[in-house]
């Protein structure tokens, strides 16, 4: 049944990969809020991994974002490093700085993971601030080059939107694999009783460690990408209402499934395209339908699509979600 | 060397922000602990507290109606965003509630964008904009209208919970909501006055500080993330969160005083993962699961 589920999940990709084909080129507007959303796509669906499928609240992945930004920004910049060096440095930064608090951080639990991770994504944002002479402070780090790979220069930005998706697509299906194997039934495990999954043999700490890093390392991937994209970061692209943001997409789209959260960045990042034409009533609108998704769609964006197929196809009765156990 | 006058100063800085701070505290702990909701809403209150009170009192309304006017209305909203938006998902999981929370916080600042526009507003002191000269440091007039009001409302809340059946019916939902229905507490009665209680005591500090500093309709964040900062520090409890948040702001004056601006936040939040992960080993207490 998987392969006829992912078939049915190739039509969207496919879309994505032809876009910019099809409608010949598309603005360059258009196209820079794309890769925007390919970048939120994979900060989600990273997310999701460790709210959906370990449970473990985090309210600081913006801060993971922002190591990998800078990383790669300062690297290729200040040092002339290759872009790709630079990203790969960037997502071991993430890694290694995940690594070095996790254990500590994960004793959490619930708010209290919630609030250190909310205080150490402030840390890391003032720290950002505060070393001015290495990060250029608060009014940003400029000149990052654009990305280059194998002597290819992703100057014009329809091939970096390719770059973006491709990557996204990547992520997407690392997740899900991620998600299948015995390390991501380790977590469901995890997530539905800690104590329950310890008598059964799951070294908790070390799972929830293990995901905790890959979690990060995808954000500071992502990061990367938004600085080699812009050529200019700032730390204001990575504070806490960043943080906030992916959080709000995550629960947005549907937790637990990685393609809700996918969904849902897609529409949190593009929701201003249709509310910036009510100006000063943008922000009351954002807010507005935000609150009418979570009242009257309470499993997300994911479960009205879901539930459509379920009542098109009636295939209602056939435990067509596999990752069902995973929701809270 | 600095010398004494201005370490005073700092203190009564330290102080102030303190007051206010445990005030915002104090709000987001009664909302959690009766609700289990950790509101990410609670710095519009503050927000909307200090412009309703500027614009009432712009209208011409005397000082002491608009303030008791101000916390009305704003422990009104509070009401109205239980009942309507918070209820529904309140059986959701934690994510749900909290995104939920910050969809509330967008649309108040929206709302308040639309009522009081882009610029910042400020307040003329309650009584006299006078400094009171204390061993050379100088005290403002309204820090004492803080530093009583936030004392005031201590007591009230102290005796709210001891003295009251309402208040003790509240801290039975606190302590076991289950348990509290089974005996016949009405669980979502006492949700709707903390709520009530937590969107006036945020609007409280809001009034107070308005004189001092200039609101925006998004000036709400800082105060609301130095709130969570002290009731995490505090452990979830009214007492503990009230001396987390004057400590917070004491520390918060003297490292502005005597090291930087820049760094005053940075080391807020470095003390707020300290203390956690203090309390993830066992060093300040028992170990909590948070509630969810």
């Amino acid at each position: 049944m998987n392969v006829r589920r992912n078939i049915g999940w190739l039509i969207p990709l496919l879309f994505i990969g032809l876009f910019p084909v099809t409608l010949g080129r598309i603005s360059p507007y258009y196209n820079t809020v794309l890769i925007l959303v390919g970048i939120y796509v994979i900060l989600a669906v990273s997310l999701d991994l460790l709210i959906g499928f370990a449970g473990q609240i985090s309210v600081g992945h913006a801060a993971f974002y922002a190591i990998g930004a800078y990383t790669s920004g300062i690297l290729t910049a200040k040092h002339g490093i290759s872009p790709f060096v630079a990203l790969l440095c960037g997502l071991f930064a993430s890694g290694l700085v995940a690594w070095g608090i996790g254990r500590a951080v994960l004793r959490l639990k619930g708010y209290y993971l919630a609030m250190a991770t909310l205080g150490l994504n402030a840390v890391i944002v003032k720290l950002i601030t505060c070393l001015a002479s290495i990060t250029g402070g608060a009014s940003g780090l400029l000149n990052i080059p654009p990305f280059r790979i194998f002597g290819l220069t992703f100057q014009d930005h329809t091939y970096y939107y390719y770059c973006v998706w491709g990557a996204v697509v990547l992520v997407i299906s690392c997740c899900l694999a991620l998600a299948k194997s015995p390390f991501g039934t380790a977590l469901i495990a995890i997530h539905s009783d800690e104590e329950a999954a310890g008598t059964l043999g799951i070294d908790c700490p070390k799972y929830k460690l293990h995901v905790f890093v890959i979690s990060s390392m995808l954000a500071g991937v992502a990061g990367s990408l938004f600085a080699h994209f812009m050529g200019f970061i700032a730390p204001d692209d990575f504070d806490i209402f960043t943080s906030i943001l992916v959080l709000v997409m995550l629960f947005l789209g549907g937790v637990g499934t990685i393609y809700g959260a996918a969904l849902g960045a897609a529409f949190l990042k593009l929701l201003p395209e249709v509310t910036y034409r009510f100006q000063n009533y943008e922000l009351f609108f954002h807010g507005l339908i935000l609150i009418l998704v979570l009242i009257f769609m309470p499993k997300g964006l994911l479960g009205i699509l879901t539930h459509t197929k379920d009542w098109l196809f009636r295939t209602k009765y056939r435990s067509n979600a596999s990752l069902k156990g995973t929701e809270p | 060397m600095i010398d004494r006058s201005a370490l005073l100063q700092f203190l009564f800085s330290g102080i102030t922000l303190g007051s206010v701070y445990a005030l915002i505290a104090i709000s987001l702990v009664i909302v959690y602990n009766v609700s289990r909701v950790l509101c990410f809403a609670q710095g519009e209150f503050f927000v909307f507290g200090a412009l309703s009170m500027i614009a009432l009192t712009s209208l011409g309304i005397p000082m002491p109606i608009g303030f008791v006017l101000t916390i009305v209305i704003v422990s009104g909203l509070g009401v109205v965003i239980e009942r309507l938006l918070i209820r529904p998902v309140q059986k959701s999981s934690v994510g749900t509630v909290i995104t939920m929370t910050v969809a509330i916080s967008l649309c108040l600042r929206g709302l308040g964008l639309l009522i009081w526009g882009r610029e910042a507003h400020t307040l003329p002191a309650f009584t006299s904009s006078k400094a009171l000269s204390i061993f050379g440091a100088y005290l403002s007039v309204q820090v004492l209208w803080i530093i009583g009001a936030a004392g005031f409302v201590l007591l009230m809340i102290w005796l709210f919970f001891e003295k009251t059946l309402l208040g003790l019916s509240m801290r039975a939902c606190a302590e076991n909501r289950l348990g509290a229905n089974l005996v016949g507490i009405s669980v979502w009665k006492a949700t709707l006055f903390a709520w009530a209680w937590g969107a006036a005591l945020g609007a409280l500090a809001g009034a107070v500080i308005a004189p001092l500093i200039f609101v925006r309709y998004i000036s709400g964040t800082m105060p609301m993330l130095k709130g969570f900062t002290a009731i995490a520090i505090g452990g979830l409890t009214t007492v503990g969160s009230v001396i987390a948040g004057l400590l917070l702001g004491i520390m918060e004056a003297y490292t502005v005083g005597l090291i930087s601006s820049e760094f005053a936040d940075a080391i807020v939040f470095s003390v707020l993962i300290l203390v956690l992960l203090g309390r993830s080993y066992g060093i300040l207490g028992k170990t909590e699961d948070g509630g969810m």
